[in-house]
């Protein structure tokens, strides 16, 4: 059980400091554009020049979670991203194939996908449990349940989130292997702040976060994972999906939201759907319980329980 | 407090087993040589894993399709370490890796057909991805289920064991691979060529000479067991991970503080959580890459821990070279092989204390005294910073 106090998105939706922008998503548009917001309000000018839109997106996202949760420090900072920063990676990658001799070292620096942990806490001098999960389109629930097993072994505030960066590579590779040509490619990232205690800031309740890889059944999962959360398939508000849900007969349709037409397709979208789902409940009090159903890989099998205080 | 260790692997510059590595290490071998393997564009010293990919993947029968280094190194050891050990619906499963290039390997290679234009395959690309690396892994060991990779930089792989063993005390899993792989890549070498922390020379840990570090490749993994998944194994028990602290330095994004901060709070609460005095630890196979700056702020943080009193120390990355996300694991397995075998590792090519702390590692095999606690540092970019100890008993 974790108590969410903060939660901040950069997408190509109008998340940002936007609370209720649940209710006014519109499918993403063929080439819709990532929503900056003024980066210099959350990082010095001069660190920002060098940062990728990977850095900016998270140091930014971490900032606001931590104002929001009127908190000093996190107790701990664990992020998740599926293919890391691939700007300066693939910058670096170009220089070290076409260069002779010695090359600059800041897109080195910033190509290993501990990065954003790294700027994170050296940005307000954190000195905590420092963590990054890289595990594709699981990451994002990988650092979750991180987070929720660090809350259970009694430690407090932890900032948790996901990032990753579109560049246009990633276009070309998709289209030449066949895949993801339906929808739009695209950055984003969300950040988090859990606690184990439920104070008047709380937006919601994550109750359980679980990942499957290399997943024979997602029935199964998915029918055990509510049972022993004891809650019935069809007591569920809410199913913010990626993938195929065609597995469950008994789904009321109309409760079913992909949120990939609204995120686009980045292997953590699945946090874009956490905060999708909290500002849904804190905005829409019906709302009680909500599924995210992350099946993006067919073999990958991601799903977080998410209530409202109240359920 | 402590997790059961029932299964080593491993495989480095000094051997393909765990039998080979201890013996270049009860030798004083080193494997660190000139590079044969890999088109580094250059000539320069690395710990290369003297076997090729296709060897290996001939050896472990993979198949035809492309497999990265990283993921071929990775299974290697795991297989070693999983042993003989059977499936069973009752116990749950998972494996934790970690890895800071995944594929890089093959998108290099990729890459350059890429540039020039020369018809590039681009399904090499589904080899990129760390998780990937992992999940190729777990595919040939039958594993499924809860598969994650970690990449912290240089402290991966002890966050890997970490993980691990949190997994097995909160109940969540019953036994679990825990490790890390990174095969060599030029993307690294000419990164930290670009940092200019690569020595041209032999690494020269906790030396005053010391110039840099030469990378190296690997793969270790160790098997964490609960009493359940012993119960139904049988397996004997090797040695405990006992504590495990996990620190940010928040210093700068490549180097650590002078101070140590990062460091001396990661060895301090790992040697709390495993209960035991300071004064127990018997031997620390220290980070000790060799650079300037990491041994410098290791050494002053083991005395802001230890005092005057320094547990035996060295650093077996003069065997091994660095290896990324592989070290805190292939370092893991020294410890538990350190006091299975009741051996002290020297620190090769040391010849004179660092002028500011004028620390002395141990420099011969020591074989003449019990070795029961283990204190294993990995320290990595970003200001990751994890330590590990290892006991014989709890």
């Amino acid at each position: 059980m974790a108590y969410i106090s903060a939660a901040s998105t950069i997408s190509h939706q109008p998340t940002f400091k936007n609370a209720g922008f649940s209710a006014l998503l519109e499918v993403l548009g063929e080439s819709s554009a990532l929503i900056n917001p003024e980066y210099k309000e959350y990082i010095d000018a001069g660190l920002l020049r060098r940062m990728s839109k990977i850095l900016r997106m998270s140091v930014a996202c971490a900032k606001e979670c931590i104002q929001q949760a009127e908190i000093e420090q996190p107790g701990a900072i664990i992020v998740g991203t599926g293919l890391g920063c691939l700007l300066d990676t693939e910058k670096f990658l170009n220089n070290s194939i076409t260069i002779e001799g010695l090359l600059p070292p800041t897109s080195f620096i910033q190509s290993t996908h501990n990065t954003m942990g790294g700027q994170i806490s050296l940005s307000i001098g954190n000195h905590g449990y420092n963590m990054t999960h890289t595990q594709n389109t699981l990451s994002f629930e990988h650092a979750l349940q991180d987070a929720m097993l660090l809350l259970a072994e009694g430690e407090e505030n932890i900032l948790v989130g996901a990032a990753d960066e579109h560049i246009e590579f990633l276009s070309e590779v998709a289209h030449r292997l066949h895949v993801y040509q339906e929808k739009q490619l695209t950055s984003g990232a969300s950040f988090f702040v859990v606690s184990n205690e439920k104070t008047s800031g709380s937006l919601a309740k994550i109750s359980d976060a679980q990942s499957w890889g290399l997943v024979s059944n997602v029935e199964d999962a998915t029918a055990k994972f509510l049972k022993d959360n004891n809650v019935d398939l069809k007591a569920l508000d809410l199913i913010l999906y990626a993938g195929n849900l065609s597995e469950f007969a008994e789904i009321d349709t109309e409760k079913c939201i992909d949120y990939t037409d609204f995120s686009g397709i980045y292997p953590t979208a699945s946090s874009f759907a956490l905060h999708y789902a909290v500002d849904s409940i804190a905005q829409n009090k019906p709302i009680r319980n909500v599924l995210i159903y992350n099946a993006l890989i067919k073999n990958n099998l991601g799903l977080m329980l998410v209530q409202s205080l109240e359920a | 407090m402590g997790v059961r260790i029932t299964g080593l692997g491993i495989v480095s510059a000094i051997g393909l087993s765990v039998a080979e590595n201890l013996a270049s290490l009860r030798e004083g071998k080193s494997g660190i040589g000139g590079i044969t393997l890999l088109d580094a564009g250059r000539e320069l010293l690395v710990g290369e894993v003297k076997i090729s990919s296709n060897d290996l993947k001939e050896q472990l029968g993979t198949g035809a399709g492309n497999v990265s280094r990283t993921s071929l190194l990775g299974l290697k050891a795991a297989r070693e370490a999983w042993g003989e050990n059977e499936h069973s619906e009752q116990l749950r499963t998972g494996i934790i890796s970690a890895t800071s290039v995944g594929g890089m390997d093959r998108t290099e290679h990729f890459y350059k057909d890429y540039l020039a234009q020369s018809d590039p395959d681009f399904t090499l690309l589904k080899t990129h991805d760390s998780g990937n690396t992992t999940e190729r892994i777990a595919r040939h060991l039958g594993i499924s289920g809860y598969i994650d990779t970690l990449s912290t930089a240089c402290s991966s792989g002890a966050n890997a064991i970490m993980l691990g063993a949190r997994m097995l005390l909160a109940g969540k899993l019953d036994r679990v691979l825990v490790g890390g792989s990174d095969a060599l890549t030029k993307f690294t070498i000419d990164g930290f060529r670009s940092l200019m922390i690569y020595d041209d020379q032999w690494c020269r840990p906790f030396d005053e000479s010391r110039s840099g570090l030469n990378l190296g490749e690997g793969a270790a993994f160790l098997l964490l067991e609960n009493e359940k998944s012993i119960a139904f194994s049988g397996n004997k028990t090797i040695a405990y991970v006992s504590g495990w602290a996990n620190a940010a330095d928040a210093y700068h994004q490549t180097a650590s503080s002078p101070e140590g901060t990062g460091a001396t709070l990661a060895i301090d609460h790992a040697i709390k959580k495993s209960g035991i005095k300071k004064d127990q630890i018997t031997y620390v196979n220290a980070h000790g890459t060799g650079t300037k700056n990491n041994d410098l702020s290791e050494s002053v943080a083991l005395k802001n821990i230890f005092g005057e009193q320094i547990p035996a120390f060295s650093s077996t990355k003069s065997f091994t070279g660095h290896t990324l996300a592989a070290a805190g694991a292939i370092e893991a397995v020294f410890s538990v092989l350190a006091i299975q075998n009741q051996m002290i590792y020297p620190n090769l090519n040391y010849q004179e204390p660092i002028a500011e702390t004028g620390l002395v590692p141990i420099i011969s095999l020591q074989t003449d005294r019990p070795v029961t606690a283990v204190l294993s540092n990995s320290f990595g970019f970003g200001g990751n910073n994890s330590s590990l100890v290892f006991t014989g008993h709890i």
